[in-house]
């Protein structure tokens, strides 16, 4: 079992707690072009998401993972996609919750 | 060949499984042959899973309960193939841990392989340790579809971890109600006890505590162990609880034991 390299789950409010970190959150994708991803965070922030994007097409929602450049854009390792509909608010509370009272139970 | 004719009642009264044998309360004295019996299945991160306590290889608990059968939810960052056992690393975000799932028949490794590298999905199995390694040993491996399951997963384990260490009253390592008694208080207590959440912090919880007539008309205030052992609250987060509404001038100690509410004082 390896827990070194934690992915923190983080909203774009949380982020510039953990700027140069692994950290993991989810995206609604609003424009995709070669300056990277320009996405929704789940608490409505604007995120850019820079890397090498992955070969398959992005849908509505997206979760990535990787470094946070700064408080507001990321350097993706993983792109996962999340599909058409999915619940932001739920995702956006664990958010806050994964980084308060019950952090213990993440990182 | 199917007859046409077939009584339900029939087929699953007496000799088959009762409900009543569900809620069997097990043998305490019995404490080995209690892992066997008292089956749990807990949502855990890969995190939780690396501080557990344990004090054989064979038993392991974590905030009072045993734990049993665990499910995780994470990507798969590497896959082995050594028929019939095939390994699977996933990794949750909080941490990797390796699940084997051994495969003997078709249907088994149908399942396997539809497992493919990168996917998330979602792991059912035995926590196993062999020499400080700990591993599961998956007997259920499947893709996620719907990622809302991952958020859900993820809430669940935080709500179990705080079911068992606060809703149920308290103290770890001493799991003070069975599996099944788990079970029925788990969907009733998640009904009732939600609302704790919302709105309702500890500070507010004990300041109406406090607020109550009988404790506003006596003016030797209220003993802290009275107010822990009321409220269901560890004593750590009660003090903190009375040091904040101290500050704020919400409440008083008259001793270094007793508090009382400021209001109507």
């Amino acid at each position: 079992m390896d827990t070194s390299n934690p992915a923190v789950f983080v909203n774009g409010g949380l982020m510039r707690m953990y700027v140069g970190r692994r950290i993991r959150t989810v995206i609604q994708v609003i424009q995709s072009d070669g300056g990277g991803v320009t996405g929704k965070s789940t608490d409505g922030h604007q995120l850019v998401v820079k890397g090498p994007q992955p070969g398959f097409p992005l849908t509505t929602f997206v979760e990535v993972i990787g470094i946070a450049d700064t408080d507001r854009s990321i350097r993706a390792e993983i792109w996962n996609n999340f599909g058409n509909t999915f619940d932001t608010q739920s995702y956006n509370q664990l958010c806050q919750l994964a980084n308060g009272e019950f952090k213990h139970l993440f990182i | 060949m199917y007859s046409g004719e077939f009584d339900g009642a029939a087929a699953f009264a007496g000799g088959g499984f009762m409900p009543s044998q569900a809620t069997t309360v097990p043998d305490p004295s019995s404490s080995f042959s209690k892992n066997r019996n008292v089956r749990t299945l807990l949502p855990m991160t890969v995190k939780q899973l690396s501080e557990l306590s344990s004090n054989d290889e064979s038993s392991a608990s974590i905030d009072g309960a045993d734990v049993n059968t665990i499910t995780v939810v994470g990507i798969v960052c590497d896959m082995q193939d050594k028929e019939p056992q095939f390994i699977f690393l996933i990794d949750d975000g909080t941490g990797r841990i390796e699940c084997s799932r051994w495969a003997h028949e078709q249907m088994e490794f149908n399942e396997v392989n539809q497992i493919s590298k990168g996917m998330y999905v979602r792991v059912y199995g035995h926590l196993k340790a062999f020499q400080d390694k700990r591993s599961l040993n998956a007997y259920s491996l499947r893709p996620i579809i719907d990622f809302n399951e991952i958020t859900s997963h993820f809430v669940e384990c935080i709500y179990v971890q705080l079911y068992n260490t606060r809703l149920r009253g308290g103290s770890s390592n001493q799991p003070q109600m069975t599996n099944s008694n788990h079970l029925k208080e788990y969907n009733a207590i998640s009904s009732n006890h939600y609302s704790f959440d919302e709105g309702k912090s500890i500070d507010q919880m004990v300041l109406d505590f406090l607020r109550r007539p009988e404790f506003l008309a006596n003016n030797n205030g209220v003993h802290r162990n009275v107010i822990s052992q009321q409220l269901n609250l560890p004593m750590d987060k009660l003090m903190e609880a009375l040091e904040s509404l101290n500050e704020n001038s919400l409440v008083y100690s008259i001793d270094e034991f007793h508090y009382k509410s400021a209001v109507n004082a």
